[in-house]
């Protein structure tokens, strides 16, 4: 079938394409205009903006923790409306079906859940591949795990880290690797406190640098499209930019992904001894192409953070709003989930929020800084609405800033900044960047060739408005999204990757399970057949 | 076996699931209870539930609202069955019911050395009121007997640890100040409980020692978990809902009260007037709530012959006659399992899909 989209404004910064004009689809994918070609159905988009569907680097969506957080808080996510005819358990608040939905409503089609612990992988997949429309994917996460910290201990090759990361990617069907806190897990069960950068981890006699410079060098030297993806140390901390600047520099030039980096954009400036450093460290990412960031905004309200990173989650404990936690000891990582109120007549949220803004705002790139609320831990990813608002207007940025304790705003540059991101920017930012970065060659635009993933929203001068319901979207050529509403279920896919490994590591895991755990390693794989769906995967190519 | 019934009676699959919707369709408050099936069975009966505007329950609820209850009230620390094999130097075992709860507690977790990163040292265990539970090894040293007393008792050595004063209970001072001592010189302690044996006030006193105790050390839990795939269908509910199980869908949407939407007491007062008993685990025989109550069961392996259900079919044992995902009581995780013993036996997730086709309404199933 042959599908137009006529007359919209076509915002395709990956092909340098602004105006007015069509797009083209047929089978799953944009095609050419086809010479004298009758649309089989044709969609007006006149007066409309069309991009393609947005990709979100950083959301936490599914997993054992996301789960462990909906079954401690069932008082933050009641539903209120009756099911939908076509659409059952979309208003089940939280629910995997809720979060397909509300994504693809905002005109977003692929979405990355970037904390899985290797051994929760089998779970995470089988909660993604119940969120209908979008397609996803997963980071999983190593850096805490006795296996690597033995080679690395025991000054083992490059090689046998890099097939053990790959052993490990190809198990859990994940599409890149993430640290969180390298070492601190760890270091936390043998009653360590405090983690940073240089600090070693206890018997393994490793410091998180090393951790993190080795499975920088793995994934890279691997061709993993993806960097490594890094959740630093000392998160939250006042006087943390610091440790943010020393990770940018331990890159070396190599690439490197920074994780929500608005909760390491803290000074000790002010008399609360607690300021914003965006400035600083937005000059610092400004400095170094080789590594990109996505923000983790702050927004004012109730929400809950979920973290693999236990042993900040365990210093959080006592700010857990309701009073009450998860602190999670798991195999080779942790995890903490603490409730969390942000807010507006709170000094350090005010902070926290400016910091967010900043890091949007100072870095010059949009293709360096990515669009993320590190959900749910800044804010529920339902807030993005307003804050493609906030970055594209300074008159709404002012309007917030008003309400705010005027000592917060104080410590931060923000009331200063006048840049306004403009729609091209905004697309970089959450469609033709985030599938560079990811290595989705065949996403993020809309040339010939890509997936027929596409948003059409009306032109609001409301932003907010705007971006809250697209008025059409498609995913793989089907439209599924009408003024703003799901309009009926479909599947889609995990994104993996599978650089290839050494069969030896096969059997040294084999080894290794049998002796630490007494259990096959196959008992954590993701065989295909696990899933419940067809073709639950899809295979990205790595370089190389 | 393979088979369904209708009255007792052997009839084809296709009408037993079109006798079974019937039933359903005429229901005013379906409840979909037992639940002891694999994550593709919980997923089918989930959403079969909120088609029909029905209630799902398991089995096991009272046990797993025990533990949830103090999460979801106050909040815990716990770890995985391997993290205490690996790191777990002292052990406390508390009440009755673990050996049940987990045959491997013994070989799987008691009798493992630590873990190199441990560093020298030999496990010590301490099982506090085991009742009658007590194993009889070397290096388990018994404290207290009568599980009754563990509210008390949980709550004087709590107080001992925080360096607080102590009424009396069952145990000497002395040996309460020894026990308080061990616990907070322990390098990584694990409480191991099993919710089915214990009150909520024993679990919320001792889930809040464990969070005490790591003011100056660490220590963590280790719940063990009831069978029939409990723990994960309280997973699949959960993603699915956003809610454990005793939710009903009454309204359309998912509201969870584990008052309102116990199986049994739905059942029992009359509330519920059609009842699904999913079982595939072991050899069941539908409860008898009401005999009045209409049944419909999916029962497994040896679906009885005196089972007073309107409906019966049997169903597959799940990683024996077919594929499965379940919740594994030695990872702690949901893990895959190729079928021990493939076969032509029904699968529960089949068996409701069976059913679902044949529902009047023509409502849009979520998966």
């Amino acid at each position: 079938m042959l599908t137009r989209i006529k007359g919209g404004r076509v915002i395709d910064p990956a092909s340098g394409r602004d105006g007015v004009g069509d797009v083209w689809m047929r089978n799953g994918r944009i095609v050419d205009t086809p010479p004298g070609g009758r649309a089989d159905e044709t969609h007006d988009a006149t007066g409309k903006i069309v991009m393609a569907g947005a990709i979100d680097t950083h959301s936490h969506i599914a997993g054992f923790n996301v789960n462990t957080a909906r079954l401690l808080l069932p008082e933050q996510h009641r539903a209120a409306a009756p099911r939908p005819a076509a659409t059952p358990l979309a208003n089940a608040g939280w629910s995997t079906a809720w979060t397909g939905c509300r994504f693809a409503e905002m005109g977003y089609t692929t979405v990355v859940e970037p904390a899985v612990s290797p051994h929760h992988a089998l779970h995470a997949h089988l909660e993604l591949a119940d969120i209908p429309i979008i397609d996803k994917a997963m980071l999983v996460v190593l850096g805490n795990d006795d296996f690597l910290l033995g080679l690395m201990r025991q000054g083992e090759s490059g090689a046998a880290v890099r097939d053990y990361v790959a052993w490990t990617l190809e198990a859990s069907q994940a599409l890149g690797i993430k640290v969180v806190n390298a070492g601190a897990a760890t270091a936390f069960k043998s009653n360590v406190r405090e983690f940073s950068l240089d600090d070693v981890v206890p018997h393994y006699g490793v410091s998180s640098r090393q951790i993190v410079k080795t499975l920088q060098h793995a994934v890279h030297e691997l061709g993993v499209p993806h960097p490594l993806h890094v959740h630093c140390n000392n998160l939250g901390i006042a006087g943390n930019v610091e440790t943010a600047i020393a990770t940018i520099a331990a890159a070396e030039g190599l690439p490197l992904h920074l994780a929500h980096l608005q909760f390491y954009g803290y000074g000790k400036e002010g008399p609360r001894k607690f300021s914003s450093a965006a400035a600083k460290l937005a000059a610092a990412v400004n400095a170094a192409k080789n590594v990109t960031v996505d923000v983790g905004q702050v927004m004012f309200g109730q929400t809950v953070t979920v973290s693999l990173d236990v042993m900040r989650q365990f210093n959080a404990r006592n700010g857990a709003s309701p009073k009450k936690f998860v602190i999670f000891d798991g195999d080779a990582n942790g995890s903490g989930i603490v409730p969390y109120n942000y807010r507006e007549s709170d000094f350090y949220n005010a902070v926290q929020w400016a910091v967010g803004l900043e890091l949007f705002l100072l870095i010059d790139d949009p293709a360096q800084v990515f669009f993320t609320t590190d959900h749910p831990n800044g804010a529920p990813f339902t807030t993005y609405p307003d804050l493609f608002a906030l970055l594209m207007s300074r008159d709404v940025r002012a309007q917030w800033i008003a309400k705010l304790p005027p000592d917060a705003m104080a410590v931060t540059t923000l009331p200063s900044i006048t840049r306004e991101y403009s729609l091209n920017e905004i697309a970089t930012m959450t469609r033709a960047a985030p599938a560079k970065l990811l290595g989705l060659k065949d996403r993020g635009h809309l040339a010939a060739g890509a997936v027929a993933d596409v948003a059409v929203h009306e032109d609001l001068q409301d932003r907010a408005a705007m971006f809250r319901g697209a008025a059409l979207v498609f995913k793989d050529g089907e439209l599924v999204v009408r003024d703003g509403a799901v309009t009926h279920y479909r599947y889609g896919r995990a994104l993996t990757v599978a650089p290839g490994h050494d069969s030896a590591i096969d059997r040294r895991m084999r080894d290794y399970y049998d002796q630490r755990y007494g259990l096959s390693e196959d008992l954590f794989k993701v065989p295909e057949a696990a899933i419940g769906r067809a073709e639950p995967f899809e295979r990205v190519p790595c370089a190389g | 076996m393979t088979g369904a019934w209708i009255e007792g009676k052997p009839a084809a699959l296709a009408a037993a699931a079109a006798e079974a919707a019937r039933l359903i369709a005429a229901s005013r408050l379906p409840v979909i209870a037992g639940l002891g099936t694999d994550i593709a069975g919980a997923r089918a009966a989930i959403a079969l539930a909120e088609r029909v505007r029905g209630v799902i329950d398991h089995m096991h609820s009272d046990a797993l609202m025990r533990d949830l209850a103090v999460m979801r009230e106050s909040g815990i620390m716990v770890t995985t069955p391997n993290e205490a094999r690996a790191r777990g130097d002292v052990l406390l075992l508390v009440g009755p019911g673990l050996t049940e709860a987990w045959p491997g507690l013994e070989t799987r977790l008691l009798a493992k050395p630590l873990a190199p990163e441990i560093g020298p040292s030999a496990r010590r265990i301490v099982w506090l009121c085991p009742g009658r539970d007590g194993l009889k090894a070397e290096n388990i040293r018994i404290a207290g007997r009568d599980p009754r007393d563990l509210p008390v008792l949980l709550a004087a050595l709590r107080a001992r640890v925080g360096g607080r004063a102590a009424g009396k209970v069952s145990l000497s001072g002395k040996a309460l100040d020894a026990l308080a001592a061990e616990l907070k010189a322990a390098k990584f302690g694990v409480a191991v409980w099993s919710a089915a044996a214990l009150g909520e006030l024993a679990i919320e006193m001792l889930c809040g020692l464990v969070r005490d105790l790591n003011a100056g050390t660490r220590f963590t839990g280790l719940p063990l978990v009831p069978g029939d795939n409990a723990a994960g269908v309280q997973q699949a509910s959960g993603w699915m809902t956003g809610f454990p199980v005793r939710t009903g869908f009454g309204r359309g949407y998912p509201e969870h009260d584990p008052w309102r939407f116990d199986a049994k007491r739905l059942a029992e007062s009359g509330e519920a007037d059609c009842l699904v008993y999913i079982s595939a685990f072991e050899r069941t025989v539908t409860p008898v709530y009401d005999p009045a109550l209409t049944t419909i069961a999916l029962c497994g392996p040896d679906t009885s012959e005196r089972d007073h259900a309107q409906v019966r079919i049997a169903v597959g044992r799940p990683a024996r006659d077919h594929d499965a995902v379940t919740h594994s009581p030695e990872t702690g995780t949901l893990v895959y399992r190729a079928a021990s013993h493939p076969g032509d036996a029904i699968s529960v997730a089949d068996a409701i899909a069976l059913i679902a086709a044949r529902l009047p309404d023509a409502g849009a199933a979520p998966c």
